[in-house]
């Protein structure tokens, strides 16, 4: 995948909700809960080389966003990557609760939980993938944890595959999911909170985390979410 | 064990299960079955260890852990049942837990409180909200003799390898 050729011949529309380009890019008439995603629109772009590619899905899986793929071409695989992280932690409080105090000699650091959880989590060869959408999950995660995933999420990625992935820019007031309406647009779905947010990204840190990447790019929408598009 | 007649006269064992036994579910649509189908059921309370393969459908609202192979039949896992098992099945429905991959020869339909950690293997999906699934899903072709896809003990391999909707076979 040639992502620099690309980008100087034909890249959309830089950034914004409301992409430059014709047809329905424009958010105007959409629903509140759909969104316009530059982010999606690019991400597809640059895993169209990829014949029978494989996609991971980190947020939970719907039936649209697997059929969009699965029409495509592609493999999907799904990992609701923040739900098996809550359900981990509850297991560990629970672990703890009940577990003898000899045992607890070992002191609980984020860093140890996430190499633990990363025993069981994010278990696929490495270069398993052609495409991983992040959604917004990355802001949920404790921000010492975050790099740890990245550097699983890396490997776990084929070169010249692409990770999508959101950052709000202020903190969120409603937990939501995500899902494909179209090769433009996703469906923000409200959703009982399973996780509060926890950081609120600047530019230079996203580009911090994502340094193991050899590009990047990034739309800010209207809605004040920053998605990014990562080359690995 | 978990035949019909089983389940016209509960046996002892069953008995003495607290659960109540769970009636037939509502018919689902089968497509290209037989029109007088057996279900066998594995009720709440039961669990089964060991391998399940024969010829009638099966409703399962118990625990299985083991081998569920019923290549010309529907599964269904019902909101109680929790299978920790391979399942192979022409058609499997779930609205429980399983833990283990989902091979079918027609299609799979996880349901709203469905739970499936394992790869999902079939020519069609479909996929209620608030189904939860950890895995892969791959399609297949659906092969136009489900007689033979999924059956026997040989390698299927050929049938089923991982494919793109629509495509061909790599």
């Amino acid at each position: 995948m040639n992502w620099m050729a690309k980008t100087r011949s034909s890249a959309p529309a830089s950034a914004g909700v409301a992409s430059a380009k014709p047809g329905p890019a424009s958010s105007g008439n959409l629903p509140a809960t759909l969104r316009v995603s530059n982010g999606l629109k690019e991400f597809l772009w640059l895993i169209s080389d990829v014949r029978h590619g494989r996609i991971l899905d980190l947020g939970p899986v719907w039936q649209s966003t697997v059929s969009f793929f699965v029409d495509k071409g592609y493999r999907v695989s799904a990992e609701d990557l923040l739900r098996t992280w809550k359900d981990f932690l509850t297991a560990e409080e629970e672990h703890l609760r009940t577990a003898p105090i000899a045992e607890d000699n070992e002191k609980i650091s984020p860093s140890l939980l996430t190499d633990k959880f990363l025993e069981t989590a994010l278990q696929y060869p490495e270069q398993s993938f052609h495409g991983v959408l992040a959604w917004d999950l990355l802001d949920y995660f404790d921000p010492v944890v975050v790099p740890i995933l990245m550097k699983r999420l890396s490997s776990i990625l084929h070169p010249g595959g692409a990770v999508l992935a959101l950052f709000h820019s202020r903190p969120v007031e409603r937990f939501q999911r995500y899902r494909i309406v179209d090769s433009q647009t996703v469906e923000l779905l409200s959703a009982p909170t399973i996780a509060v947010h926890a950081h609120v990204f600047q530019n230079r840190e996203i580009l911090s985390l994502f340094d193991q990447f050899r590009s990047s790019k990034t739309f800010v929408g209207r809605d004040q979410v920053r998605e990014g598009l990562f080359l690995k | 064990m978990w035949d019909k007649k089983n389940e016209a006269k509960p046996s002892s064992q069953a008995a003495e299960v607290p659960a109540p036994i769970v009636s037939t579910p509502a018919p689902e649509p089968v497509t290209a079955a037989p029109a007088a189908r057996v279900t066998s059921k594995i009720s709440s309370g039961l669990k089964i260890h060991g391998d399940v393969f024969g010829d009638s459908d099966l409703y399962v609202d118990g625990e299985v852990q083991g081998k569920i192979r019923l290549a010309n039949s529907r599964v269904t896992v019902g909101p109680s049942g929790r299978v920790q098992a391979e399942m192979e099945a022409r058609e499997i429905i779930i609205d429980g837990s399983v833990q283990g991959d989902l091979k079918a020869s027609d299609n799979v339909h996880l349901g709203p409180s469905s739970r499936v950690v394992g790869s999902v293997l079939t020519p069609r999906i479909a996929i209620d909200d608030g189904a939860r699934l950890r895995g892969k899903v791959e399609t297949v072709p659906a092969n136009p003799s489900r007689e033979s896809s999924v059956a026997g003990d040989a390698p299927d391999s050929q049938n089923l390898r991982p494919v793109s909707a629509g495509a061909k076979a790599e």
